[in-house]
């Protein structure tokens, strides 16, 4: 009964990534010709400072979408976690929504927002805030924006799921011990939290180092992301070995650094939070 | 619980945060459908005037209309084929035990961490390899990879939650096994069957990270041509394209809501 899918996972998703790892092991810059097994790609990726700094400010920038979506998802998640059923129905669905939705309707909702002649630059101008339209796509700062609205509701769904599985009595035992609010979360709250926010973390870290649809539509060629040049290098240049390098390096890269990332959460949190117990 | 500033401070931000949080997420999809609806030849907002003349010149475009096509049929087959692969697959981690179960567990769910990317271009290279770009297979399957974590959940959720006892009784009574499945199991777990059928169906329907690697033969899905379309230019033509996919999302989202509520999403 399992076979089907152990064969198409095997078959269709094991395979292809083995492939692309032999691939980035290929010397030159063509198609899947050749054989041999170099480490010429790695090498010319890692020894080219303008590969390097993309590496490090695509890192970057998914640090800062995931931490901007804890900060403002773990408020949402925790609230929807806390209100009755009914109230919680159409705020469900507003947090699905983005998610079922594709990603270029999205991402051209925000050319609409962000355009020349958008509704921020219509708005600023008719309130006279700008002179005149200013360009504000094709910048950092927008792409960031627009990852973290696409990522956030994996944010709140993984916070809400950890939340609803805390005992509100935990909080009225707080409460009545006369922590306030603020005493209260940092010490009960969060620390039971820790986990559904990892896995958001987790999951809009990867997702925010890896895309490449929003940094081509919203950045343009000004910003430069690591998956944006993959997509241009195997469907533009069409160099695969390089491409397949590039490719393996955001995965294993980005598999390490959240697998880092997690073991400090746990050292840090598991043992205060055995502290709290006590 | 005593009055304190610092908890008065909290509640005030908590709200505000919550309020923008719902605008920027809902902001987007309803300024693509308020564009759709202009009289205007580019994309400006506020829109002028209102006409249908976008929603007119889109079921005329060819290109659009044969992607929408694609991807239809394609969503369809992998809803299909997608809930009987993750059906079985579901059903024998919930009920059978046996050495392995967690490594399959976690084999089920890896798609998800894996880049898109990183799919993407390791798909369209075996294809290449196999000499099937030109076919549906590349898409197909991608997709079905992409589906199964959606779909294994779902169901797998299902079969926790309902009453087992059922079965045993069914079983009682001299039913086959087959039987019981047929007759006690498929109806009981109905409502997350469609609903994991409706997840395989959008996760389809709505990708463009894989499927924008697996274009090859001239099959293009509707995201991947709202994509090229977007790479050179934007005219209210998308707009009008973009609406079309919301308005399937939405039904999509309210019959789920329907049939096992938006909870068991999380």
């Amino acid at each position: 009964m399992l076979a089907p899918m152990i064969i198409l996972l095997t078959g269709f998703l094991v395979v292809p990534v083995l492939g692309l790892l032999r691939s980035s092991f290929l010397s030159g810059n063509h198609l899947l010709e050749g054989s041999g097994f170099s480490l010429e790609q790695y090498f010319h990726f890692f020894s080219d400072s303008y590969y390097t700094s993309v590496l490090v400010e695509t890192f970057f920038d998914g640090l800062v979408v995931s931490l901007i979506c804890v900060v403002i998802g773990f408020p949402t998640g925790y609230s929807l976690a806390r209100l009755p059923p009914l109230a919680r129905r159409w705020r469900m669905i507003i947090v699905i929504m983005p998610l079922t939705l594709s990603l270029v309707v999205v991402v051209f909702g925000w050319l609409i927002i962000l355009g020349r002649n958008g509704l921020l630059n219509s708005l600023f101008v008719s309130l006279g805030i700008f002179a005149s339209p200013k360009i504000l796509l094709f910048s950092r700062p927008a792409v960031l924006i627009v990852l973290v609205q696409q990522f956030l509701p994996f944010m709140i769904l993984s916070v809400m799921s950890v939340v609803t599985q805390i005992d509100p009595v935990l909080e009225q035992a707080a409460a009545n011990l006369r922590a306030n609010r603020f005493a209260t979360f940092r010490k009960v709250i969060i620390p039971l939290a820790v986990p559904g926010i990892l896995v958001g973390f987790n999951l809009v870290f990867v997702l925010s180092v890896s895309a490449f649809i929003t940094p081509r539509l919203i950045g343009g060629s000004r910003v430069a992301m690591l998956g944006s040049l993959i997509y241009e290098r195997i469907m533009a240049e069409l160099n695969w070995p390089s491409g397949a390098a590039m490719a393996f390096v955001l995965f294993v890269s980005g598999l390490g650094f959240t697998a880092a990332l997690n073991a400090l959460a746990a050292s840090r949190f598991i043992v205060r939070g055995r502290r709290h117990a006590l | 619980m005593r009055f304190d500033l610092i908890d008065h401070a909290m509640a005030v931000t908590g709200a505000i945060i919550r309020v923008l949080v719902y605008s920027i997420l809902t902001l987007p999809a309803i300024l693509v459908v308020m564009s759709s609806f202009t009289n205007g030849e580019t994309m400006s907002f506020p829109p002028t005037g209102f006409s249908l003349r976008w929603y007119r010149a889109a079921f005329e475009n060819d290109l659009f209309m044969t992607a929408l096509w694609t991807s239809t049929y394609l969503a369809v087959l992998v809803a299909i084929i997608a809930l009987a692969i993750g059906f079985s697959a579901a059903f024998a981690i919930n009920r059978f035990s046996f050495r392995g179960k967690a490594f399959l567990q976690g084999l089920a769910f890896s798609p998800l961490i894996v880049p898109a990317v990183v799919l993407g271009i390791g798909l369209l290279q075996l294809f290449a390899w196999l000499d099937l770009t030109q076919t549906i297979y590349p898409l197909l399957l991608g997709h079905l990879v992409l589906a199964i974590p959606y779909v294994v959940r779902t169901i797998l959720a299902s079969l926790t939650l309902h009453d087992q006892q059922l079965e045993q009784a069914a079983m009682n009574l001299r039913a086959t096994p087959l039987r019981v499945i047929r007759r006690i199991t498929l109806p009981l777990i109905l409502p997350g069957l469609l609903s994991a059928a409706i997840f395989a169906f959008v996760t389809s329907f709505g990708n463009v990270t894989v499927s924008a690697f697996l274009t090859y033969g001239g099959r293009v899905t509707l995201p991947v041509q709202i994509f090229a379309y977007l790479d050179t230019s934007s005219d209210p033509l998308v707009a009008a394209v973009s609406s079309l996919m919301i308005v399937v999302t939405m039904v999509v989202i309210l019959a789920i809501e329907r049939l096992i509520g938006t909870e068991r999403l999380a």
